[in-house]
């Protein structure tokens, strides 16, 4: 099977696992929501003040909540999977590839279901034509969150404390990601230019892409 | 089925004549039109409440009695109460953007309490889909289904407990607060979408019946692994 | 150097493998040509299960050397015969919440072998009318059946089994038995690790015991 088939087949059978367990859209999402309810129950704010906050909650929470979404792969991630995985041949950075594109698919419905929950709680002020460049940030905020997390859980695997340290590994190196996302937001509100912030996530996109396939392999090999 | 046929039936006709009466009554004077979402708001989330209770007797029943029929009545049951509440959210936002010209206010205690009870019995849905053993599924649901039924005195008393946008409740012991006409259609309404959760929980049960007959196969599992045939290895 | 012949399935040379900073196997020497049955016999923890994963090649030796299937141990030249390695370890390498059909179907388009051989080895494992339940909610045995399955369509040249046998009937351990005999007619080998003599002795050429980190013959 070639480089992309492979990529292809553990992404579908990726999203299928999901479609089953439904960890994301039926546990993961509804958990974020609840963490965007209790925010402004325990700021007692005036409702300008929640309007003017909420975009920046939903970045805060996208990134902590969207990690948990990066990770999951890592959680259910056995040994005997990858020992199998090695020997029917699979090219670790195609595996990495796979895991990147079927966990871009649900961290991007993910964010899509969790700003429209903020909008209706929060009502912010949003700018006119914010739909394209937001999705386009969020499009690309989720495909650098999961490179970033199936980073982390290969950096991470076999060890016993796997989770919640690929979280801590992840936390901090996602910062670029909250500011472009968010800043994207920001200048569109001032009426400044968004370009110089999607190509900062671009640019993390990217870099995190050749390194999770250039390190795939090694680090598939460390792990044993 | 027939049965079932004929309490769907039954109750869609007694709601398009409880929302009938709805559109036909007199309005709010300071409301106006948006007053009539009360006939749909106030009975879907009193079913809700009924709902939820309904799932904690039935997760009593389970853990008292252990049989399938009270784990299948209180998973019904949460998931009659949970869309029920959703669709009081829904109304309530509506008629809050209406009124109060934003569909969600924090200052409304009822209205976040209510989202909050929205969220609990969602997570119950989702400890059973998690949860692949019948027995242990049934025991972690009635554990949960008996605590997380105290949302509910906790969403209805909050108009009472905290000081709320929300209105107190129009039908009280010394009267109600409406036209006598409102206050029919509003009963009547409140009859017939008790109905209809009735008439969906009946049938939803009768659909997990027979999901838990067609998986309950009346083979041992056993039965399904056959002796190799080892002559065919060489054909693989 | 030592040169290796054509046709050796296995060489390890004064082998050693250490984990952890703690030695496992030492001055390990092992041969093992095409067409034979090898069985190790070892006490638990003996280091049984890092043998064999050192021969599937997912651990790298830190002294000495060896090969497999032609590959140098530790190289980037194993990356070219794993394909050709089949392993059954302690636990069965199912995803559970695929059925048991889907996980065989997995491995197979993922290894570049023709899906449409699933049913037939489905069938053939007597998995046919399970085919549709979930790994989660299949017995150990039905797991195992599933590996075979899996094993009978990639149709390694080298077969190593880890206490394949254990918590198996007599028709899944013929069904071990049909794959190791499948292996040998197309000139593979195979080596069975247990701790159970007696089974070893019934399958394999020869048995060697593992002690102290070491490969010595069964007396």
């Amino acid at each position: 099977m070639s480089f992309w088939a492979q990529a292809m087949e553990i992404a579908r059978i990726d999203l299928r696992v999901e479609r089953r367990l439904g960890d994301v859209m039926r546990i993961v999402l509804p958990f974020a929501v609840v963490a965007l309810l209790v925010f402004p129950l325990s700021l007692s704010a005036e409702l300008a003040t929640i309007s003017r906050i909420g975009p920046a909650v939903f970045w805060a929470l996208g990134i902590l909540f969207g990690m948990q979404v990066a990770l999951r792969q890592a959680a259910n991630d056995r040994p005997e999977r990858r020992d199998l995985y090695a020997l029917l041949g699979v090219d670790p950075s195609a595996r990495f590839v796979g895991r990147s594109i079927s966990g871009s698919v649900l961290m991007l419905g993910f964010f899509l279901a969790l700003l429209l929950a903020m909008i209706v709680l929060y009502t912010p002020n949003l700018p006119e034509g914010w739909p394209a460049p937001v999705s386009a940030a969020l499009l690309l905020t989720g495909v650098g969150l999961t490179e970033l997390g199936t980073l982390a859980g290969e950096i991470t695997a076999g060890l016993r404390n796997r989770t919640s340290l690929a979280s801590l590994i992840v936390a901090p190196l996602a910062l670029p990601l909250v500011i472009g996302g968010s800043q994207t937001l920001e200048s569109l509100a001032r009426g400044a230019g968004i370009l110089p912030w999607l190509l900062l996530l671009v640019a993390t996109d990217l870099g995190l892409a050749v390194a999770g396939v250039a390190l795939a392999r090694p680090l598939e090999e460390a792990s044993r | 089925m027939m049965r079932v046929r004929m309490l769907l039936g039954t109750a869609a006709v007694a709601v398009a004549f409880g929302m009938w009466l709805a559109f036909t009554s007199p309005t709010d004077d300071l409301q106006g039109e948006f007053s009539r979402i009360l006939h749909i708001h106030a009975p879907v989330m009193w079913v809700a409440f009924l709902a939820f209770g309904v799932t904690a007797l039935a997760s009593i029943m389970w853990l008292v009695r252990k049989t399938a029929r009270w784990d299948r009545l209180g998973e019904a049951s949460a998931e009659s109460g949970v869309l029920f509440t959703a669709i009081g959210l829904f109304t309530g936002m509506v008629w809050g953007q209406a009124v109060w010209g934003r569909a969600w206010d924090w200052g409304d205690a009822r209205l976040a309490s209510t989202a909050v009870m929205f969220f609990v019995y969602v997570g119950y849905l989702a400890l059973r889909r998690a949860t692949p053993d019948p027995e242990m599924k049934a025991r972690r649901s009635a554990i949960l289904g008996v605590v997380a039924v105290v949302q509910v005195p906790l969403v209805y008393f909050s108009v009472y407990l905290f000081r709320t946008l929300h209105q107190t409740p129009s039908i009280r012991p010394d009267g109600a607060a409406m036209p006598q006409e409102m206050l029919v259609a509003l009963l009547v309404n409140f009859a017939a979408i008790t109905y209809l959760f009735v008439a969906l929980l009946v049938t939803r049960l009768q659909v997990a019946k027979a999901e838990a007959d067609a998986t309950t196969d009346s083979r041992l599992a056993g039965d399904a692994v056959k002796p190799p045939r080892l002559s065919e290895v060489k054909d693989v | 150097m030592r040169l290796h012949p054509v046709g050796e399935a296995i060489l390890l040379d004064d082998t050693g493998v250490s984990l952890g900073g703690q030695a496992i196997l030492r001055g390990m020497g092992l041969e093992v040509s095409a067409g034979e049955v090898v069985g190790i016999a070892g006490p638990n923890g003996s280091g049984k299960t890092t043998l064999l994963r050192l021969l599937a090649t997912l651990v790298s030796p830190d002294e000495g050397t060896g090969h497999v299937l032609g590959a140098a141990l530790g190289s980037p030249e194993v990356f070219r015969v794993r394909p050709r390695i089949g392993l059954i370890s302690h636990t069965p390498a199912v995803i559970g919440e695929l059925t048991l059909r889907e996980n065989v179907l997995h491995a197979t388009r993922l290894a570049g072998h023709d899906p449409n051989r699933v049913d037939k080895a489905m069938r053939v494992v007597g998995l046919d009318e399970a085919a549709a339940r979930r790994a989660d909610a299949g017995s150990f045995g039905m797991l195992r059946r599933t590996e075979i399955a899996r094993l009978l369509i990639t149709e390694p040249s080298l077969l190593l089994l880890d206490e394949a046998f254990s918590g198996l009937d007599g028709d899944a351990q013929e069904l071990i038995d049909a794959l190791i005999a499948r292996t040998l007619q197309r000139e593979g080998a195979a080596v069975l690790v247990s701790h159970d003599t007696e089974h070893l002795g019934l399958r394999a050429g020869r048995v060697l015991a593992l002690r102290s980190g070491s490969l010595v013959a069964l007396a």
